[in-house]
């Protein structure tokens, strides 16, 4: 499994495109991030239009992610959620945290 | 396939008064009787004058968003079938589609062939299903146990619960309810495995290599090839009684629950490295029991009235 990456200006883009709640997902999201992040990019933004559920799992991966990006003054958006995964992002508190990007990229 | 004496009721939504036209004469050559509206505001409101076998729906109806019009409909129709009709099968539109709950995907041109083979299927599946729901409803007990070695559930992406579902088709749990109990039976048995059998540290996960992994997954990777741990058992109960259904899960480690975790306040600390899970399960069912420091958890839902006989259609 393996989710789309795209940089445009400088924001990097990167497609979850299945549910955020087992390994193989998680790890698709890491070699993902790793790849954004080697080419320099501190800005990066999920898309997770893709998934109905994301478990803690998931969202451990996502955490990883931003604290990565954190410690070195980058930024990790999320594009507009809906449904379960809102729901869940709300619940655990993580809207406060990772700010919408409602840009058309 | 034999559909019996019962011919397929349709709902069709579609902007296009030339292709409602082919849809209705082609409907009404196989003696199906069906309803059309032009976008998806009237569609939802036909829904709550009358129920339908299938809704065929345009994707690109006027009004309100499409994909979003389909989750309310299955929100409150969960055994809803929608055929979705599109003028581009692209990657994306079947995706989005999909993810709303759409049953079945129809690209335009359409091939009345096709279509009448896919609505024979659903339509035979549902009086299946009708005779099976009205059959539950006399149902008062129901038990489910399994047993799952570490190597099992390494290798399951997730866990089915039929239960589950078929108090969700009875209308006893929201289609949004069953969601929440599938995702929290797998974060405890989730955690079963992780901090129970295999005797996993959160603070683990902090410990970042510079490759970005941690010590968590090269500990889980290691623990799950060793017989010592990989051997042990996670066991999940789920048991349907009268109005409540509880979900005992129950590992074979030392416990993995840590006070700490979740606040006193019941919030849960955004960036802890552990406490989510816990969250989760928390936020899906009205009761969360822990016993034997987290080895054994029990879950309890409240459930809904039973449906009346009517609402069966049988």
């Amino acid at each position: 499994m393996e989710f789309p990456t795209k940089v445009i200006g400088d924001k990097a883009y990167i497609r979850v495109t299945s549910d955020l709640d087992t390994e193989t997902a998680g790890e698709a999201l890491r070699s993902a991030f790793n790849e954004v992040y080697e080419q320099g990019n501190r800005t990066v933004v999920l898309d997770l239009s893709g998934a109905q559920i994301i478990n803690s799992y998931g969202i451990g991966k996502v955490l990883m992610c931003y604290k990565r990006l954190k410690a070195e003054n980058g930024v990790l958006m999320v594009k507009p959620l809906d449904g379960f995964v809102k729901e869940t992002f709300e619940l655990l508190m993580l809207d406060k945290l990772l700010p919408i990007d409602d840009s058309n990229g | 396939m034999s559909i019996g004496a019962h011919p397929p009721c349709i709902l069709l939504a579609d902007g296009n008064e030339q292709s409602r036209q082919m849809f209705g004469t082609f409907f009404s050559g196989r003696g199906w009787s069906y309803d059309v509206v032009p976008d998806s505001s009237a569609m939802a409101g036909a829904l709550e004058k009358g129920s339908y076998d299938i809704i065929i729906a345009d994707v690109e109806l006027s009004g309100p968003d499409s994909s979003g019009v389909l989750r309310d409909i299955l929100e409150k129709h969960p055994s809803q079938a929608i055929i979705a009709v599109s003028p581009n099968t692209t990657y994306e539109d079947a995706l989005k589609m999909f993810r709303s709950g759409a049953t079945d995907l129809l690209a335009r041109p359409v091939d009345f062939g096709w279509l009448e083979r896919v609505v024979q299927q659903i339509v035979f599946s549902r009086r299946n299903d009708e005779r099976e729901r009205a059959t539950y409803r006399f149902v008062t007990k129901e038990q489910a146990e399994m047993r799952f070695s570490c190597a099992d559930l390494a290798q399951l992406s997730s866990i089915s619960l039929p239960l589950v579902g078929r108090l969700a088709q009875s209308g006893m749990l929201s289609h949004t309810d069953a969601l929440k109990i599938r995702l929290a039976v797998q974060e405890a048995v989730l955690n079963g495995l992780e901090h129970g059998n295999l005797e996993l540290d959160s603070q683990w996960k902090e410990e970042i290599e510079l490759d970005g992994s941690d010590r968590f997954s090269s500990v889980r990777r290691q623990r799950l090839a060793d017989p010592r741990y990989s051997e042990r058992f996670v066991y999940v109960t789920l048991e349907f009684g009268i109005g409540r259904l509880e979900i005992t899960v129950r590992d074979e480690g030392k416990g993995f629950l840590n006070a700490h975790v979740v606040q006193a306040n019941g919030k849960v600390d955004s960036l802890a490295c552990s406490g989510r899970g816990l969250a989760l399960m928390s936020s899906a069912v009205d009761e969360v029991r822990f016993d034997k420091n987290g080895s054994v958890v029990t879950m309890i839902k409240r459930l809904h009235e039973r449906k009346s006989t009517e609402d069966y259609g049988s």
